[in-house]
Protein backbone atom coordinates (compact mmCIF):
# COMPACT_ATOMS: atom_id res chain seq x y z
CA UNK A 1 0.00 0.00 0.00
CA UNK A 2 2.67 2.56 0.59
CA UNK A 3 4.07 1.60 -2.92
CA UNK A 4 1.08 2.71 -4.37
CA UNK A 5 0.85 5.90 -2.26
CA UNK A 6 4.72 6.64 -3.16
CA UNK A 7 3.79 6.42 -6.47
CA UNK A 8 0.78 8.71 -7.28
CA UNK A 9 1.84 11.52 -4.70
CA UNK A 10 5.28 11.26 -7.16
CA UNK A 11 3.04 11.31 -10.19
CA UNK A 12 0.67 13.97 -9.11
CA UNK A 13 3.75 16.53 -9.27
CA UNK A 14 4.58 15.11 -12.53
CA UNK A 15 8.39 15.29 -11.65
CA UNK A 16 10.55 11.89 -12.69
CA UNK A 17 10.47 10.05 -9.47
CA UNK A 18 14.51 8.42 -9.75
CA UNK A 19 16.39 11.86 -9.71
CA UNK A 20 13.84 12.95 -6.62
CA UNK A 21 13.46 9.74 -4.68
CA UNK A 22 16.32 8.04 -3.31
CA UNK A 23 14.25 5.10 -1.19
CA UNK A 24 13.05 3.68 -4.21
CA UNK A 25 13.41 0.15 -2.91
CA UNK A 26 10.29 0.10 -1.56
CA UNK A 27 8.39 0.27 -4.64
CA UNK A 28 7.91 -3.12 -6.16
CA UNK A 29 10.12 -3.98 -9.47
CA UNK A 30 7.59 -4.33 -11.66
CA UNK A 31 6.08 -0.80 -11.59
CA UNK A 32 9.34 0.88 -11.55
CA UNK A 33 9.92 0.96 -15.47
CA UNK A 34 6.06 2.32 -15.74
CA UNK A 35 6.42 4.90 -13.59
CA UNK A 36 8.63 7.11 -15.90
CA UNK A 37 5.53 7.62 -18.15
CA UNK A 38 3.52 8.81 -14.90
CA UNK A 39 0.25 8.64 -16.50
CA UNK A 40 -2.40 9.49 -13.91
CA UNK A 41 -4.21 6.29 -14.37
CA UNK A 42 -1.15 4.42 -13.02
CA UNK A 43 -2.82 2.70 -9.78
CA UNK A 44 -5.89 1.47 -12.35
CA UNK A 45 -3.02 -0.23 -14.27
CA UNK A 46 -1.53 -1.52 -10.63
CA UNK A 47 -5.08 -3.00 -9.49
CA UNK A 48 -6.49 -6.05 -11.43
CA UNK A 49 -10.14 -5.04 -11.66
CA UNK A 50 -11.16 -4.20 -15.41
CA UNK A 51 -12.06 -0.90 -15.30
CA UNK A 52 -14.94 -1.55 -17.11
CA UNK A 53 -16.48 -3.19 -14.12
CA UNK A 54 -15.53 -0.80 -11.36
CA UNK A 55 -18.23 0.32 -9.45
CA UNK A 56 -20.97 -1.54 -11.08
CA UNK A 57 -21.39 -3.85 -8.10
CA UNK A 58 -23.44 -3.49 -4.96
CA UNK A 59 -22.64 -2.73 -1.71
CA UNK A 60 -23.89 -5.64 0.00
CA UNK A 61 -20.64 -7.15 0.75
CA UNK A 62 -19.16 -3.98 2.22
CA UNK A 63 -22.36 -3.73 4.23
CA UNK A 64 -22.49 -7.42 5.67
CA UNK A 65 -18.49 -6.93 6.76
CA UNK A 66 -19.63 -3.54 8.23
CA UNK A 67 -22.52 -5.42 10.07
CA UNK A 68 -20.11 -8.60 10.97
CA UNK A 69 -18.31 -6.03 12.96
CA UNK A 70 -21.23 -4.23 14.38
CA UNK A 71 -22.63 -7.44 15.57
CA UNK A 72 -18.89 -8.56 17.42
CA UNK A 73 -18.99 -5.56 19.08
CA UNK A 74 -22.28 -5.98 20.07
CA UNK A 75 -21.81 -9.48 21.77
CA UNK A 76 -18.86 -8.08 23.21
CA UNK A 77 -20.68 -5.49 24.87
CA UNK A 78 -23.25 -8.16 25.67
CA UNK A 79 -21.15 -10.20 28.37
CA UNK A 80 -21.00 -7.57 31.07
CA UNK A 81 -24.52 -6.97 30.51
CA UNK A 82 -25.45 -10.58 30.76
CA UNK A 83 -23.28 -10.89 34.40
CA UNK A 84 -24.87 -8.17 35.86
CA UNK A 85 -28.39 -7.73 34.27
CA UNK A 86 -29.35 -11.58 33.71
CA UNK A 87 -33.07 -11.61 32.86
CA UNK A 88 -35.11 -12.58 29.69
CA UNK A 89 -33.87 -9.27 27.84
CA UNK A 90 -30.49 -10.42 27.70
CA UNK A 91 -31.34 -13.99 27.49
CA UNK A 92 -33.25 -13.35 23.97
CA UNK A 93 -31.24 -11.00 22.51
CA UNK A 94 -27.98 -12.90 23.70
CA UNK A 95 -30.01 -15.54 21.50
CA UNK A 96 -29.84 -13.85 18.34
CA UNK A 97 -26.81 -12.33 18.60
CA UNK A 98 -24.65 -15.80 19.38
CA UNK A 99 -27.02 -17.02 16.35
CA UNK A 100 -26.49 -14.63 13.91
CA UNK A 101 -22.59 -14.28 14.79
CA UNK A 102 -22.25 -18.04 14.26
CA UNK A 103 -24.29 -17.75 11.45
CA UNK A 104 -22.09 -15.36 9.76
CA UNK A 105 -18.80 -16.44 10.61
CA UNK A 106 -20.07 -20.36 9.43
CA UNK A 107 -20.78 -18.75 6.32
CA UNK A 108 -17.33 -17.22 5.70
CA UNK A 109 -15.63 -20.79 6.71
CA UNK A 110 -18.60 -22.25 3.87
CA UNK A 111 -17.52 -19.00 1.39
CA UNK A 112 -13.78 -20.29 2.17
CA UNK A 113 -13.80 -24.04 1.59
CA UNK A 114 -16.63 -24.98 -0.25
CA UNK A 115 -16.00 -24.48 -4.47
CA UNK A 116 -18.79 -25.09 -7.17
CA UNK A 117 -22.53 -23.33 -7.72
CA UNK A 118 -24.34 -26.38 -6.38
CA UNK A 119 -22.16 -26.94 -3.26
CA UNK A 120 -22.20 -23.56 -2.23
CA UNK A 121 -26.24 -23.04 -2.84
CA UNK A 122 -26.22 -26.34 -0.66
CA UNK A 123 -23.66 -25.69 1.94
CA UNK A 124 -25.87 -22.34 2.41
CA UNK A 125 -28.93 -23.73 2.78
CA UNK A 126 -27.71 -25.99 5.19
CA UNK A 127 -26.38 -23.89 7.03
CA UNK A 128 -29.63 -21.58 7.00
CA UNK A 129 -31.09 -24.35 8.60
CA UNK A 130 -29.00 -24.96 11.44
CA UNK A 131 -29.20 -21.43 12.41
CA UNK A 132 -32.69 -21.71 12.52
CA UNK A 133 -33.03 -24.48 14.33
CA UNK A 134 -30.01 -23.16 16.41
CA UNK A 135 -32.37 -19.82 17.28
CA UNK A 136 -35.73 -22.00 17.89
CA UNK A 137 -34.10 -24.26 20.21
CA UNK A 138 -32.15 -21.45 22.13
CA UNK A 139 -35.76 -19.58 22.45
CA UNK A 140 -37.26 -22.24 23.87
CA UNK A 141 -35.01 -22.61 26.34
CA UNK A 142 -35.31 -19.46 27.18
CA UNK A 143 -39.12 -19.33 27.37
CA UNK A 144 -39.39 -22.96 28.78
CA UNK A 145 -36.62 -23.30 30.42
CA UNK A 146 -34.22 -21.56 33.20
CA UNK A 147 -32.91 -19.10 29.95
CA UNK A 148 -29.13 -18.63 28.87
CA UNK A 149 -28.20 -16.18 31.75
CA UNK A 150 -29.58 -18.69 34.46
CA UNK A 151 -28.16 -21.79 32.61
CA UNK A 152 -24.49 -20.35 32.87
CA UNK A 153 -24.93 -19.33 36.25
CA UNK A 154 -26.07 -22.75 37.52
CA UNK A 155 -23.11 -24.41 35.67
CA UNK A 156 -20.91 -22.43 37.41
CA UNK A 157 -22.15 -22.75 40.57
CA UNK A 158 -21.52 -26.66 40.81
CA UNK B 1 -28.40 -14.99 2.21
CA UNK B 2 -29.89 -15.72 -1.49
CA UNK B 3 -30.38 -12.43 -2.51
CA UNK B 4 -26.69 -11.49 -1.09
CA UNK B 5 -25.61 -14.09 -3.27
CA UNK B 6 -27.21 -13.18 -6.74
CA UNK B 7 -26.04 -9.77 -5.67
CA UNK B 8 -22.41 -10.86 -5.56
CA UNK B 9 -22.70 -13.48 -9.00
CA UNK B 10 -22.93 -10.23 -11.07
CA UNK B 11 -19.22 -9.30 -9.68
CA UNK B 12 -16.73 -10.39 -11.67
CA UNK B 13 -13.86 -11.91 -9.43
CA UNK B 14 -16.91 -14.29 -8.05
CA UNK B 15 -17.73 -14.98 -12.00
CA UNK B 16 -13.63 -15.62 -12.86
CA UNK B 17 -13.00 -17.59 -8.87
CA UNK B 18 -16.10 -20.16 -10.37
CA UNK B 19 -14.43 -20.94 -13.73
CA UNK B 20 -11.34 -21.19 -11.90
CA UNK B 21 -13.01 -24.02 -9.74
CA UNK B 22 -14.99 -25.40 -12.08
CA UNK B 23 -12.23 -26.02 -14.95
CA UNK B 24 -9.33 -26.67 -12.04
CA UNK B 25 -12.22 -29.78 -11.03
CA UNK B 26 -13.40 -30.65 -14.00
CA UNK B 27 -9.37 -31.38 -15.00
CA UNK B 28 -8.79 -33.35 -12.01
CA UNK B 29 -5.75 -30.92 -11.72
CA UNK B 30 -3.58 -31.99 -8.12
CA UNK B 31 -2.61 -29.19 -5.95
CA UNK B 32 0.53 -27.96 -5.08
CA UNK B 33 1.56 -28.95 -1.66
CA UNK B 34 1.00 -25.47 0.53
CA UNK B 35 -0.23 -26.41 4.52
CA UNK B 36 2.27 -30.02 4.27
CA UNK B 37 5.16 -27.62 3.59
CA UNK B 38 4.88 -24.19 4.65
CA UNK B 39 6.92 -23.49 8.26
CA UNK B 40 3.98 -22.88 11.07
CA UNK B 41 4.10 -19.77 11.94
CA UNK B 42 2.71 -18.39 15.69
CA UNK B 43 0.11 -15.67 13.58
CA UNK B 44 -0.91 -18.57 10.95
CA UNK B 45 -1.54 -21.40 14.21
CA UNK B 46 -3.30 -18.56 16.56
CA UNK B 47 -5.74 -18.00 13.16
CA UNK B 48 -6.79 -21.19 12.46
CA UNK B 49 -6.94 -21.77 16.14
CA UNK B 50 -9.55 -18.94 16.12
CA UNK B 51 -11.36 -20.58 13.04
CA UNK B 52 -11.39 -23.47 15.33
CA UNK B 53 -12.70 -22.48 18.70
CA UNK B 54 -15.32 -20.01 16.37
CA UNK B 55 -16.64 -23.26 14.83
CA UNK B 56 -16.29 -25.48 17.89
CA UNK B 57 -18.48 -22.89 20.06
CA UNK B 58 -20.94 -22.64 17.57
CA UNK B 59 -21.43 -26.56 17.32
CA UNK B 60 -21.39 -26.54 20.85
CA UNK B 61 -24.72 -24.03 20.75
CA UNK B 62 -26.17 -25.76 17.87
CA UNK B 63 -25.61 -28.63 19.58
CA UNK B 64 -27.65 -27.56 23.40
CA UNK B 65 -30.19 -25.56 21.66
CA UNK B 66 -30.95 -28.91 19.63
CA UNK B 67 -30.72 -30.43 22.84
CA UNK B 68 -32.87 -28.16 24.26
CA UNK B 69 -35.69 -28.72 21.97
CA UNK B 70 -35.32 -32.86 21.79
CA UNK B 71 -34.39 -33.92 25.54
CA UNK B 72 -37.95 -34.22 27.30
CA UNK B 73 -36.67 -32.88 31.17
CA UNK B 74 -35.80 -29.43 31.82
CA UNK B 75 -31.64 -28.03 32.43
CA UNK B 76 -31.78 -28.47 35.91
CA UNK B 77 -32.17 -31.86 36.42
CA UNK B 78 -29.52 -32.59 33.61
CA UNK B 79 -27.28 -30.48 35.27
CA UNK B 80 -27.72 -32.55 38.17
CA UNK B 81 -27.38 -35.65 36.50
CA UNK B 82 -24.07 -35.01 35.40
CA UNK B 83 -22.93 -33.26 39.02
CA UNK B 84 -24.02 -36.77 40.31
CA UNK B 85 -22.07 -38.70 37.25
CA UNK B 86 -18.66 -36.20 37.87
CA UNK B 87 -15.15 -37.50 39.61
CA UNK B 88 -15.07 -35.05 42.09
CA UNK B 89 -14.08 -31.38 41.97
CA UNK B 90 -11.36 -31.31 40.03
CA UNK B 91 -13.02 -32.52 37.32
CA UNK B 92 -15.75 -30.06 37.45
CA UNK B 93 -13.07 -27.40 37.93
CA UNK B 94 -11.37 -28.71 34.68
CA UNK B 95 -14.49 -29.00 33.01
CA UNK B 96 -15.28 -25.31 33.23
CA UNK B 97 -11.64 -24.54 31.97
CA UNK B 98 -12.36 -26.72 28.88
CA UNK B 99 -15.27 -24.47 28.46
CA UNK B 100 -13.88 -21.29 29.85
CA UNK B 101 -10.94 -21.80 26.77
CA UNK B 102 -12.01 -21.64 23.52
CA UNK B 103 -14.89 -18.64 24.60
CA UNK B 104 -11.88 -16.83 26.01
CA UNK B 105 -9.40 -17.52 23.18
CA UNK B 106 -12.01 -16.29 20.42
CA UNK B 107 -13.30 -12.92 22.48
CA UNK B 108 -9.62 -11.64 22.91
CA UNK B 109 -8.22 -12.92 19.92
CA UNK B 110 -11.85 -11.35 18.16
CA UNK B 111 -10.81 -7.87 19.57
CA UNK B 112 -7.28 -7.98 18.25
CA UNK B 113 -9.13 -8.84 14.81
CA UNK B 114 -11.20 -5.54 15.34
CA UNK B 115 -8.48 -3.55 15.97
CA UNK B 116 -6.92 -4.87 13.26
CA UNK B 117 -10.22 -4.16 10.90
CA UNK B 118 -9.32 -0.47 12.47
CA UNK B 119 -5.96 -0.90 10.74
CA UNK B 120 -3.80 -1.11 13.84
CA UNK B 121 -1.14 -3.17 14.79
CA UNK B 122 -0.05 -4.65 11.09
CA UNK B 123 3.66 -4.41 11.80
CA UNK B 124 4.81 -8.11 12.32
CA UNK B 125 6.33 -7.26 15.94
CA UNK B 126 2.92 -5.73 16.57
CA UNK B 127 1.02 -9.03 15.38
CA UNK B 128 3.37 -11.32 17.24
CA UNK B 129 3.10 -9.35 20.45
CA UNK B 130 -0.53 -8.71 20.21
CA UNK B 131 -0.48 -12.78 19.85
CA UNK B 132 1.09 -13.42 22.92
CA UNK B 133 -1.13 -11.28 24.97
CA UNK B 134 -4.37 -12.60 23.86
CA UNK B 135 -2.40 -15.90 24.62
CA UNK B 136 -1.67 -14.88 28.30
CA UNK B 137 -5.20 -13.68 28.47
CA UNK B 138 -6.69 -16.19 27.62
CA UNK B 139 -5.17 -18.56 29.98
CA UNK B 140 -5.26 -16.56 32.85
CA UNK B 141 -9.20 -15.65 32.19
CA UNK B 142 -9.55 -19.76 31.74
CA UNK B 143 -7.96 -20.66 35.16
CA UNK B 144 -9.62 -17.18 37.08
CA UNK B 145 -12.92 -18.82 35.14
CA UNK B 146 -12.25 -22.37 36.25
CA UNK B 147 -11.74 -21.80 39.91
CA UNK B 148 -14.90 -19.33 40.31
Amino acid sequence: MAALVRISSVCHRGVSPLLFRSSSLIRPLAVQKKDRDCPYSISAKIHATPSNYAGSGSKAASLHWTGERILSIVLLGLAPVAYYYPGPAVDYTLAAALTLHGHWGLGQVLTDYVHGDFKIKMANAGLFLLSTVTFAGLCYFNYHDVGICKAVALLWSK
Amino acid sequence: MCQFYTCLKNMWFLCEMSKFWAKNTRLNRPVSPHISIYKWSIPMMMSISHRGTGVALSSGISAFALAALVLPESYPYYLDLIHSMTFGPQFLAFSKFALAFPVAYHTFNGIRHLAWDLGKGFKIPEVYRSGYIVVALTVLTSIGLATM
